[in-house]
């Protein structure tokens, strides 16, 4: 009897706590919490305080928010500012990752390790398990074990931007679509043939877009967008390992392509300065050229004004290179949600950070971040999303429409990102695509992980960064443009990247990963 | 008394050189403008086409209309006018105050204090060490902190200085003996025969406060940022294209006719106030220079 009573009074008081739990977390969110938060704006989609997206998922969080509209320009300036000064810093920081100078700022304590605070994440975490995402929060640990943001989720990285091509040219001259770099070649080569005074191929802002979009066709991923940050190391996808990617042989097959484009007048001289967007939309509207390497979304504007008869542009998968038909890696973690350290300070801090953590994470904000609100922006057939007549046809196409007028789909505020649910912002053209770049397989490999080095490792990679990457950009662009021969030069370009610590560079992230 | 002409072919022969080498520099100056103009007031189909040079095609004011969507441009445009307005006010009244009593080296303390100046205009405390202290003073987040930080400049004192050196000590002396004090001498003798130089550095200052686009980025809040900053991300910040690390598309470009109406709408003010000062400028520079 006196047992049963026991476990009575041990069953009862478990439930009693489980109920004041969950008293005091519904009593969290419905104080309404007030905070600040950096944004970082961009002048192609400038933030609207009166966004829907803003709005309904403020009301839903039950928060005030002041953002702060940073000019995307000079973002990292302000997060530094206000992360190393910690003065007039915000309570949230949007678009962070712990890469580059914030590792520091992070192990130093300047910025809130959030893992330590995971049971006010749990939408986040939520998610997390719901896409099967553990192993890849493993990879943003730092060397303390810990995370110190809530990055935004991917369930399958999609293929946005890629080799696009004038597709009237290649009907007209009865032109096989491209599968590899050799038919590229050929393309272009006959455009050449064609348009003597043309440059076939150019490139939407530098060199870095070029590099990062082809180079792991190669087996390599370098330069200042090169995936992992390490910009003269590669990541080798069998051996689990970084290598010497910028004195490897794939990157000497690489630049030995693009030297040979180069040199037949098939690529863009103006490359090596930034070509900005208008200039790149005259040269392929006008047909001084007629491949590139950009975005999809960014073809529509230029087949609308171009007045060459029967212009279209299309993007095609992939092409395949030696090793293999890859694309630009991605991660499916991206930019995420930061806290510096200042915010602890506030009483209310775990409402913040629940807050936030609904605002953002929960299924019904995350979709709202993407789709907008059900009955105002779309709604939904037997499981279909159907959006409203004037997001259908509007001359921007759905995606860009519904960015500029409800503040869908911007990646600084959505934080969840489900493929099939992206599809159906895009025309059937780009989900055919997409579903053909899924059909080749592995074309999207993830970045290769952040070694987790301490404040002395990050220090003195960094010494050794710094000479290295410059040395890698003069002699790539001497390869590239043939100031410097790949056959004569090769030899001594080595050497000189062995002389200043490439292989002490390799081996220390290799000891750190 | 009539000036006399010299007609020799050789004096011709070199007339014309100078207005052909004038007017060469007049086109390297005023061609990017009107490109600018003639971008802003085409249509987007026309630029992409490669067809504008200088004269507008498919005339359209769609470009500056659209800058009206933007919803911060005039909320930015009048914090522009606040800054250099008051900005260049105060900067005129501190540099004036601290110029004069620099300009008596019998004064005590003229050397020190020139020496501070010397040196801190060769040497600054670096970009943390400045936010730490206007933070520390309270001034970060208000409109303060873009104004008073920046009133004196160490080039422009230097140049006043040297001006009101350079005035006849006589005049000042004649001044003290019909009976005007040391605080009367300033206002009612000094600045009314430093226009000049009042307006060459007036009109520094102005340019100064109207450009200033990144102590504005960090020391101020997002209502009251510049019109340079919001220029600077229409300019630069869609030059950040594809993100390495972005999931969506949002790589969109800006039609370049926007980016030149924001650009001629931004710049053209300032440079309007040229013509209006000129005639002060070369005087108020070279008055300055020479002491005797």
């Amino acid at each position: 009897m006196k047992k049963a009573s026991i476990i009575v009074l041990v069953l009862l008081g478990t439930v009693a706590m489980l109920f004041a739990q969950a008293a005091k977390e519904q009593a969290v969110s419905e104080v309404p919490v007030e905070f600040s938060m950096y944004y970082s704006d961009n002048a192609t989609l400038p933030f609207k305080d009166s966004w829907l997206t803003v709005q309904e998922t403020a009301k839903i969080a039950n928060a005030t928010v002041h953002y702060e509209a940073i000019p995307i320009a000079d973002y990292s300036t302000k997060v530094s500012l206000a992360l190393n000064t910690q003065t007039n810093a915000p309570d949230v920081i949007l678009y962070q990752t712990t890469a580059g100078e914030n590792q520091s700022l992070a192990l130093n304590g300047a910025i809130v390790p959030i893992s330590d605070y995971s049971e006010w994440t749990p939408n986040f975490n939520a998610m997390v398990e719901k896409y099967n995402m553990q192993s890849d929060i493993n990879k943003i640990r730092l060397g303390d074990g810990k995370y110190y943001y809530l990055p935004s989720l991917t369930d399958v990285p999609f293929y946005d931007g890629g080799i696009i091509l004038r597709q009237d040219y290649l009907e007209k001259k009865g032109l096989a679509a491209p599968k590899t770099y050799d038919d590229l070649y050929k393309i272009l080569k006959a455009y050449k043939a064609d348009n003597p005074t043309s440059y076939p191929l150019t490139i939407l802002a530098g060199p870095r877009v070029l590099y990062r979009m082809t180079m792991p066709a190669f087996g390599v991923s370098l330069g200042r967008n090169g995936s992992g940050g390490s910009r003269v190391l590669s990541w080798d996808y069998e051996k689990l390992e970084f290598f010497e990617g910028a004195i490897s042989e794939e990157f000497k097959a690489y630049i030995s392509f693009f030297a040979k484009l180069y040199k037949e007048g098939l690529l863009d001289p103006e490359m090596a300065e930034p070509i900005d967007g208008g200039t790149w939309s005259r040269k392929m509207a006008t047909g001084a050229s007629m491949a590139t390497w950009a975005y999809y979304d960014q073809i529509g504007g230029v087949t609308a004004a171009s007045e060459i008869e029967g212009f279209k542009l299309q993007m095609y998968p992939a092409l395949e290179g030696p090793a293999g038909a890859h694309h630009q890696q991605k991660n499916r973690l991206g930019s995420g949600i930061m806290f510096p350290t200042k915010t602890t300070k506030r009483s209310d801090f775990e409402q913040i950070v629940r807050a936030v953590d609904k605002m953002f994470f929960s299924e019904e904000c995350s979709k709202i971040w993407c789709i907008g609100v059900k009955g105002v922006t779309y709604t939904e057939e037997n499981g279909k999303i159907k959006y409203s007549d004037e997001i259908m046809n509007a001359s921007e196409g759905i995606y860009k429409y519904m960015q500029l007028a409800y503040g869908c789909g911007s990646d600084v505020t959505q934080m969840v990102w489900v493929n099939a649910r992206e599809m159906t912002k895009y025309d059937e053209n780009y989900a055919a695509i997409n579903a053909a770049v899924e059909a080749i397989g592995d074309v999207i490999q993830y970045i290769p992980p952040t070694p987790k080095f301490d404040d002395l490792k990050a220090e003195e990679a960094g010494m050794l960064l710094t000479p290295l990457a410059d040395k890698f950009e003069v002699w790539c662009d001497a390869f590239l443009t043939g100031k410097k021969s790949i056959d004569k030069d090769w030899d001594t370009y080595v050497k000189e990247m062995k002389s200043i610590g490439i292989e002490k560079f390799c081996t220390l992230y290799n000891a750190n990963l | 008394m009539a000036k006399v002409k010299d007609t020799s072919i050789s004096s011709r022969i070199f007339d014309v050189m100078i207005w052909l080498v004038m007017a060469f520099m007049l086109i390297i100056c005023v061609v990017p403008f009107v490109y600018m103009i003639a971008l802003s007031l085409s249509s987007a189909k026309a630029i992409i086409n490669g067809k504008v040079s200088f004269w507008p095609v498919e005339l359209n004011l769609e470009a500056y209309s659209k800058i009206f969507t933007y919803p911060n441009f005039f909320r930015a445009y009048g914090n522009t006018i606040f800054y250099t307005v008051v900005g260049t006010a105060i900067a005129l009244v501190m540099t004036i105050l601290f110029a004069y009593p620099l300009s008596k080296s019998y004064l005590k303390g003229h050397g020190f204090f020139t020496k501070v100046v010397i040196f801190s205009m060769y040497f600054s405390g670096g970009l943390i060490p400045n936010y730490l202290l206007i933070s520390s003073i309270g001034l970060t987040g208000t409109r303060w902190a873009i104004i008073l930080p920046f009133a004196i400049s160490q080039f422009n004192l230097i140049i006043l200085i040297n001006f009101f050196k350079a005035l006849p000590t006589e005049i000042e002396e004649a001044a003290l003996i019909d009976g005007i004090g040391y605080f009367g001498i300033l206002p009612r003798i000094i600045l009314p025969l430093s226009t000049a130089a009042i307006a060459t550095i007036g009109l520094y200052y102005a340019v100064f406060f109207w450009n200033d686009w990144f102590n504005g980025l960090i020391y101020l809040n997002t209502p009251q940022y510049p019109v340079m900053l919001f220029l600077r991300n229409i300019v630069n910040g869609t030059m950040v294209v594809g993100n390495a690390s972005s999931a969506s598309a949002d790589t969109a470009m800006l039609g370049i006719s926007t980016k030149s109406a924001v650009i001629i709408t931004s710049t053209l003010p300032i440079i309007i106030l040229y013509p209006f000062l000129q005639k002060y400028f070369v005087k108020g520079l070279t008055v300055g220079s020479v002491k005797g």
